[in-house]
């Protein structure tokens, strides 16, 4: 498969803190891993009896799907965080992530009505913020998660100081 | 002048001057107000708004004791035989304090416009003022209920930019008042000063010219022809099928409420849209439409953010075509039936129409031949043959310089792939989609929010690419799909560069100092446009741009206002 990038050539892309990927572990161990208990209780009952219905190979395939799904995504994350990035460019913001799904979103300075930085509990304790851009539109979707503290501080500043600056009405 | 030879050529609309109400005729009794005085709406509102309830309360006792009549047993219960003064006391009591608690809510609400701003103030308890900023409306209503309309009351809706409540609404009152504040709002909007002479002068209404209108019988035409019709027809013809070869009769009772559901859907739809006609002033588009509701909408030059023009296939016999808008603060269509009517700028009608209603929200179209752009934005197909997107991209080919998509994904669109593409004039950006139901998207550049690239493995497996842009709730979602890889993103970076110079251009909310000309100069694109329309030749380029004119300080006066009304009567 040709893997070449959408984005426009030619940007230096800040890259996001690789101490994300914890975030994104544990995110992920949250959702997966409750999933996969409740679909595995089926197996547990039938194994133990109570159960008659599920067949023995459907309470084994679901959960060894569900499974594998959740250890296929797992194997992504690392990437899909190195796949964030951003750029400031002389009038906009871009940002862009996934690797099978690629987007790269373009954000005008002059369109960002107000910016968001929000800290969960585990990035708190990583020293890590989300930033999130709003505009007009609900469609933009602009949100950089995983930055440090520090430089979520700075890029706030920033987009606030440059937004100001080229503010549109609507 | 220019709006006199436009108006008569176009020779469809009555009169200028005449179409709905006398301009230039100021509300007498509102004329003696001082500005910003605190003012109150119609006393009768509160009995308008709360009807329903009423007629709910009559209904639910009234059917009880309609019932108990018709069966001659007692209109009361022996249980509640000796309490009925009681009963009958508190029922008053109950009634009583509703009608003070309506009398009450009338009494401290309370609007002004004042300083820039329209305030609302209501509530006696939990007290809430609102003021929204006159600078920042997007579109501004008259919308009268069929009961409303019997005491001769109307409510003003004001919309500012957020997706959800109307900003300001002020229900109930009285129809000469209503348009004479919406004149006012809309004056001060645009960025008209009063007098410094006689402050408490009302504001003359601005002069409008009828653009176009829709006949009942097209109308009807284009429900019968509908989405929904064709589905319909469809479930129709599955039950009769179904009924015959299961020798089931009872099939026949699920149809009745089928039926009755549509048949409100339909007439909701005929109640909303008869009569619809669109006109153009300098405060902006007037659409008005309705047949027992009615409702007249003003939105101002510029506010509207993107526009959408569909074909359902069935329309294609008669060449009819429906365009919708979104406009900030009217929010999602789908949020409530009357969402889905305020944004649409033309429920039905001909590819004149369309150009005509095009020439209005796109006073100037940048290109040379805004006829066969939007032509082959509507109607045209890439040819098939083996090419590239960027060949067809040279001007003055045959395909009004739509980029389509190209011609390895036909495997991916194998219908769409000729027609889904783009092109870009000075001012907006034009998506055409669907070859079965036909779509342009068209969105002014100062108006793209953002936008993103999108691109899915089976996407990149052909090399190509989407690309969105974002705008404000609405029913337009701008998206250009399966475009070449190479195109979408030298696409993505123009529009990003087109749409900060449109920015750059674009100065004022104040609407005046930009679209001065607008509407003789709209109207007289009308005229070409449709000249031209009727001819089936291409526009030629003889539309003078409508586009920022900064150099007309003069236009801020009232004094002009004035000019531009007696322009038509003495034509």
């Amino acid at each position: 498969m040709p893997t070449e990038a959408i984005d426009p050539p030619g940007i230096a892309w800040l890259r996001v803190s690789p101490k994300y990927v914890t975030v994104r572990l544990v995110e992920w161990a949250i959702g997966n891993l409750i999933a996969l208990a409740v679909l595995s209780l089926p197996l547990a009952f039938t194994l133990m009896g109570w159960w008659t219905w599920p067949p023995l190979w459907l309470a084994v395939t679901v959960p060894a799907v569900m499974l594998v799904l959740a250890l296929w995504r797992l194997a992504l994350i690392p990437r899909q965080v190195r796949a964030i990035g951003y750029a400031e460019r002389d009038d906009d913001l871009l940002i862009r992530g996934g690797i099978f799904f690629q987007r790269t979103l373009v954000v005008p300075y002059g369109r960002m009505q107000y910016v968001d930085i929000g800290v969960g509990p585990v990035e708190r304790s990583l020293g890590l913020c989300t930033l999130k851009l709003h505009t007009a539109s609900a469609g933009t979707n602009a949100e950089i998660p995983g930055l440090p503290a520090d430089e979520g501080a700075r890029l706030r500043e920033q987009l606030s100081a440059r937004g100001a600056a080229r503010l549109a009405g609507l | 002048m220019t709006s006199d030879r436009a108006v008569t050529s176009d020779g469809s609309g009555p009169v200028p001057g005449t179409a709905g109400h006398a301009p230039g005729k100021p509300a007498g009794q509102v004329s003696g107000r001082p500005d910003g005085e605190w003012q109150r709406v119609h006393p009768a509102s509160p009995f308008i708004r709360g009807w329903v309830a009423l007629a709910a309360i009559c209904f639910f006792f009234g059917r009880d004791i309609f019932e108990r009549m018709l069966q001659g047993r007692p209109l009361l219960d022996e249980l509640y035989e000796g309490r009925v003064p009681f009963l009958l006391a508190g029922g008053g009591l109950v009634l009583l304090l509703s009608v003070l608690g309506f009398i009450m809510t009338w009494y401290f609400t309370r609007y002004q416009v004042a300083e820039g701003y329209v305030r609302v103030n209501t509530g006696f308890l939990f007290k809430q003022q609102r003021q929204a900023r006159l600078d920042r409306v997007q579109a501004i209503d008259i919308v009268q209920p069929l009961l409303a309309r019997i005491f001769g009351l109307a409510e003003l809706k004001f919309e500012v930019a957020d997706a959800g409540e109307s900003a300001v609404r002020l229900a109930y009152l009285r129809v000469d008042d209503a348009r004479q504040l919406r004149a006012t709002i809309l004056a001060r909007a645009a960025g008209l000063e009063p007098d410094p002479e006689r402050p408490q002068a009302a504001l003359p209404e601005a002069p409008e010219y009828a653009v176009l209108s829709v006949p009942p019988s097209r109308l009807v035409g284009s429900l019968l022809l509908s989405e929904q019709s064709f589905f319909v027809v469809l479930g129709a013809v599955a039950s009769v099928v179904l009924s015959a070869v299961t020798e089931n009769r009872g099939f026949y009772f699920y149809l009745i409420p089928a039926a009755l559901g549509l048949a409100a859907a339909y007439w909701g739809s005929f109640n909303k849209g008869y009569n619809f006609t669109a006109a153009i002033s300098p405060d902006g588009i007037r659409l008005r439409y309705g047949l027992l509701d009615t409702l007249a909408q003003t939105l101002p030059p510029g506010r509207i953010q993107a526009l959408k023009v569909t074909q359902p296939p069935l329309w294609r016999i008669f060449g009819w075509y429906r365009m919708q808008v979104n406009v900030a603060g009217y929010g999602n269509a789908g949020s409530n039936g009357e969402g889905a009517t305020r944004t649409t700028l033309l429920p039905v009608g001909l590819l004149d129409d369309v150009m005509r209603m095009l020439s209005l929200v796109l006073p100037d179209p940048g290109t040379p031949e805004p006829v066969r752009v939007f032509s082959a934005g509507l109607t045209g197909l890439a040819p098939a043959g083996e090419r590239s997107g960027a060949e067809a991209a040279q001007p003055g080919e045959a395909e009004g310089g739509f980029v389509t998509s190209p011609r390895r994904v036909r495997l991916l669109a194998p219908l769409g792939w000729r027609r889904n593409g783009f092109t870009a004039t000075a001012t907006a950006l034009l998506i055409r989609s669907g070859r079965v139901w036909r779509e342009l998207v068209v969105v002014p550049h100062q108006r793209t929010q953002s936008m993103a690239l999108h691109q899915g493995p089976l996407a990149r497996r052909f090399r190509v690419a989407d690309l969105v842009l974002h705008t404000t709730a609405g029913p337009v979602s701008p998206r250009l799909i399966q475009a070449g890889l190479d195109e979408a993103r030298a696409l993505f970076d123009a529009q990003a560069a087109r749409a900060r110079e449109a920015r750059k251009r674009q100065t004022s909310e104040q609407w005046l100092a930009q679209v001065a000309q607008t509407a003789p100069a709209a109207v007289a694109a009308v005229a070409a446009v449709s000249e031209a329309g009727a001819t089936g030749e291409a526009a030629p380029a003889d539309t003078p741009p409508a586009g920022p004119g900064p150099e007309t300080p003069d236009l801020h006066t009232p004094h002009h206002r004035q000019d531009q009304q007696k322009g038509p009567e003495h034509g």
